[in-house]
């Protein structure tokens, strides 16, 4: 390949800013650059700019921990008292797992990154729920903008299914994830039902649900709205459609469709 | 009708500032810079209130982490969203950094300097023209701050800078706080080094703040524009001969939109102060 040594240059210098190695580069820059695999003369010039190379790690890393740090502050809170916060952030910018351009896709990478590794569940069996909890009215804010499928009518009729709003989720979690503060990090453990969605005006909203409202909105997305609420046991089916009627209104609900 | 639509000093377009520029057709700013990282793929109300700013107002395009100089393929389904977002905003060029930001798939969130090397003019050359192949637009490439030269040198920055934009044929987005920091990190006169560079490429200027961190000063754009960068504004402008646009960038320790729009209107009275002068070269550097 006619531009190796370029690479090997840009893949020295991720090496330096993300792999653990890199907080040893200040001790000695050209056998850092040497263990990279670079030549004689780019190991004495890694010598040469040394201060330079550092504020590299320093800024990108900033870059990468920043958004992480002002979307999870609650998880932070949680591992930095006991002293977990930092070897967190280690493993993960070590994973290299930040592939989009897009900085609003750095937090969700590391949401991605605990879900796919499971890092830390042993001890705080809940520290996804939260970490997800905490960046859900940020995913639903920021979902990209999607047209709804043609063809849905307003009113809800007790054959059709629903169709939520393509940027609205329906979540449950083993634990009270979304009462938890900075100050207070561990939540209760109690089975819990939110529904995330956007208004009329594109702003996040979230709301507590029951059991059975959490799997009506669920079951009813593959069934019709009175099988739905027969499988619950939902008597009031009034009831349910006044419900129905109201998130629509709210924006949680694009509409209803027929089953075909 | 470029040179109508795009003079002055505009702002560059931040989410904070979203809602109230939205709000606010009469607002003075003669054209706005968005970054299309910051608007492709994102939803919800900040999005809807930058469209109709995209769609109401004069806007220039300007990447922040396609990687030019990196070795990872382009994102075909950005890149055509991109292409999308180009023909939408009417944007007459689009401009990238001239600098890598991903490795193996990785992507730092940082601009990252190039090697000063043969080898990296070609690959860059290369990508830059691979690039504009696949945009609607001419592209623009921009001149970084760098903290370090990466590897042994062949030649300097201004020599990498020149050889890059005439072998990629391509125009210039003048970073004139980016010379002036690369100036006092590296010890060199920047209108000298102005001097040396093939001015007739330019097209557009950055201007923007910096902070000194012990010995090293660092393109924060985090703080207001100091004197010497607007003198060093003025002599650019005076020494292009011609009214090209300059964007006032602010990214950290974002102010409210009325302390930026009075640092924009103090720019623009130095744009056109300078500019009603008689023109001291012919814009050929």
């Amino acid at each position: 390949m006619a531009e190796a040594s370029v690479l090997k240059l840009q893949q020295a210098l991720a090496a330096l800013v993300l792999d653990p190695e890199g907080a040893t580069f200040e001790d000695d820059p050209a056998a850092f650059a040497r263990s990279q695999g670079l030549p004689e003369k780019d190991a004495q010039s890694f010598q040469q700019f040394n201060e330079g190379l550092a504020a590299y790690r320093e800024l990108a890393r900033l870059s990468l921990v920043e958004p992480i740090e002002i979307m999870f502050p609650i998880t932070k809170a949680l591992l930095e008292r006991e002293d977990a916060w930092e070897p967190c952030i280690e493993a993960f910018l070590q994973a290299r797992c930040v592939a989009s351009q897009h900085y609003r896709d750095i937090a969700p990478a590391f949401l991605g990154w605990l879900a796919e590794t499971g890092w830390g569940q042993v001890t705080w069996p809940f520290l996804l729920e939260l970490a997800h909890a905490e960046i859900l009215e940020v995913l639903v804010a920021r979902f990209p903008e999607t047209e709804c499928p043609s063809g849905l009518h307003r009113d809800p009729r007790p054959e059709d299914r629903l169709v939520l709003d393509p940027a609205a989720q329906v979540v449950s979690y083993r634990h009270a994830v979304h009462q938890v503060s900075e100050a207070a990090p561990i939540p209760e453990s109690r089975l819990t039902h939110l529904l995330a969605y956007r208004d009329g005006d594109g702003r996040p909203q979230l709301m507590d649900l029951t059991p059975a409202a959490a799997t009506l909105l669920v079951q009813a997305q593959t069934e019709s709205l009175v099988e739905a609420a027969a499988a619950l046991g939902l008597p009031d089916l009034v009831a349910t459609m006044t419900l129905l009627e109201e998130l629509r209104d709210r924006g949680a609900i694009a509409g209803y469709h027929g089953v075909s | 009708m470029v040179q109508e639509r795009f003079t002055g000093v505009g702002l560059g377009l931040r989410r904070p500032h979203l809602e109230a520029v939205a709000a606010r057709p009469e607002h003075g700013v003669p054209f706005w810079e968005t970054c299309p990282e910051n608007v492709i793929g994102d939803g919800g109300r900040p999005h809807r209130d930058a469209c109709a700013i995209l769609d109401r107002d004069p806007v220039l395009t300007h990447g922040l982490a396609i990687s030019l100089g990196g070795f990872d393929p382009w994102d075909g389904d950005y890149l055509r969203e991109l292409g999308r977002l180009l023909i939408r905003t009417g944007t007459p060029w689009h401009s990238e950094h001239l600098c890598f930001t991903s490795v193996d798939g990785s992507c730092l969130h940082e601009l990252l300097p190039l090697p000063f090397t043969r080898e990296a003019v070609r690959h860059t050359v290369a990508r830059a023209r691979d690039l504009q192949a696949h945009l609607p637009v001419p592209l623009l490439l921009e001149n970084i701050t760098y903290y370090a030269e990466l590897g042994r040198a062949e030649m300097d920055e201004a020599a990498f800078i020149a050889e890059v934009l005439e072998g990629a044929d391509v125009g210039w987005l003048l970073d004139v706080n980016n010379v002036y920091v690369n100036a006092l990190n590296f010890g060199f006169d920047p209108r000298e080094w102005l001097a040396r560079m093939p001015l007739h490429r330019v097209a557009q200027l950055h201007i923007a703040g910096h902070k000194r961190f012990g010995t090293l000063t660092v393109d924060t754009h985090g703080a207001e524009v100091i004197d010497p960068v607007i003198e060093l504004m003025q002599w650019t402008l005076a020494r292009l001969g011609r009214p090209v646009p300059v964007l006032l960038e602010r990214d950290n320790h974002i102010p409210d939109l009325e302390v930026l729009l009075a640092e924009r209107t103090r720019l623009q009275v130095a744009y056109d102060d300078i500019l009603a002068r008689p023109m001291l070269g012919a814009g050929h550097g």
